[in-house]
């Protein structure tokens, strides 16, 4: 740098427009929603909800692992929006782990008991490819206005950040995905859905660096201050 | 800070003002190794990182938090730069700027035979014997070398590249 520090903290004042304060983490999510949730609504309108949607309202084990995949979505949302804001409290990276713990525990305890009632036949694994397009399709525009919303904050911690984000795009697509797609075996559901959730959270980590970096944002402020 | 958020140009200065020593000091205390250079683009660093997200200040917190959480952040970032960079170098005191085989030195100390050299200079025309002492043995600038002999600039050139074309026939030859 050639720029001296004084001048430059004087340039900087010069060239400061206004900005408008982010909300706070909770707030942004709740905005996030207000995308997020009309849109799973419509894939699932547009593909077609499932024929048993209504009975699966009362099956208990259905409605808590729905209600974990969604808590997961909203909790990891705010975790990803407060990783932005310096000060934060670093706790927030384990808002996520008690939703994702009842989630991950209620298809464990399906598994047991699917093994206990079926024997190893209740363990049975088939292929079934169709949920990672699926949970894709449902999560794309969610991880896209995720992502939008994530590069106005600071990149603290990029790969936490990021994948705090596609952890809640793609809780929140298995959740629309099951509105949709009947597949209720507890094992299924862990290695194919929750499979494919942790897949798009690893990818999106390992993409954190490239959203969010220090060195986009201060080449554009930069920019800003070199006297044309 | 607020106050800069809304546009206050004089209070964002008056801010930045203030708490550039306290950067320096931070940055200083922190990385006790680095020159006085690094320590300046450190902080630039983090006073570009701080305009750049200035907007993630959120009024109802204290500032110095939001603010140190920035510069421990690109302190992080910058050491992190520094071990790459260094991982991939090796330091040296003085690069060398030829190999040290004698094949590719042997030009390097001019000619062998300085008595030769001196024999060829003592059998020059006087003035172009005067003017290689002058510019190249006692490097004097043609200047000094023209006020000295009372001769033009132009003059002591001439006699220079005539003396320099006699004394490569001569030492040439003579071997």
């Amino acid at each position: 740098m050639t720029m001296e520090t004084e001048r430059l903290a004087a340039r900087l004042a010069e060239v400061a427009a206004p900005v408008r304060p982010l909300p706070r983490p909770w707030l942004r999510t709740a905005a996030w929603l207000l995308v997020a949730v009309p849109y799973v609504a419509l894939v699932v309108l547009v593909v077609s909800p499932r024929a048993d949607l209504i009975e699966k309202l009362s099956d208990w084990r259905y409605m808590v692992e729905q209600v974990a995949a969604l808590a997961t979505g909203i909790t990891a949302a705010t975790a990803a929006f407060a990783t932005v804001i310096p000060g934060y409290d670093r706790k927030f990276l384990f808002l996520p782990v008690l939703p994702l713990a009842i989630w991950l525990g209620s298809l464990a305890q399906g598994c047991i008991q699917a093994l206990i009632e079926l024997g190893l036949a209740g363990l049975s694994l088939r292929p079934d490819w169709a949920c990672f397009p699926w949970i894709i399709v449902v999560s794309a525009v969610l991880a896209i206005t995720m992502g939008v919303m994530l590069r106005r904050g600071a990149p603290l911690t990029p790969r936490a950040t990021t994948a705090l984000g596609g952890l809640a795009a793609a809780g929140l697509g298995d959740f629309g995905l099951r509105l949709f797609h009947p597949q209720d075996a507890s094992l299924m559901v862990l290695v194919w859905q929750v499979g494919t959730v942790f897949t798009l959270t690893a990818m999106a980590a390992w993409a954190g660096h490239y959203l969010l970096n220090w060195r986009s944002m201060i080449g554009i402020a930069r920019r800003t201050v070199v006297v044309p | 800070m607020q106050a800069a958020q809304a546009g206050n140009t004089h209070a964002y200065a008056q801010l930045l003002e203030e708490i550039t020593p306290r950067l320096r000091y931070l940055v200083r205390a922190q990385r006790k190794f680095l020159r006085t250079e690094d320590v300046e683009d450190l902080v630039q660093d983090i006073l570009l990182s701080l305009h750049a997200v200035r907007a993630t200040y959120d009024p109802r917190r204290p500032f110095m938090p939001w603010l140190m959480a920035i510069a421990r952040n690109r302190l992080a970032d910058g050491a992190r730069r520094y071990a790459r960079r260094a991982a991939h170098e090796v330091p040296v005191e003085a690069l060398p700027v030829t190999f040290s085989d004698e094949g590719t030195n042997r030009d390097d100390g001019g000619y062998r035979d300085a008595e030769a050299l001196k024999r060829a200079i003592r059998g020059l025309p006087a003035g172009q014997r005067d003017a290689i002492e002058m510019l190249k043995l006692r490097e004097m600038s043609l200047k000094e070398a023209a006020a000295a002999s009372g001769t033009s600039v132009g003059a002591l050139k001439v006699a220079v590249h005539r003396a320099m074309a006699t004394l490569r026939k001569t030492l040439i030859r003579e071997p």
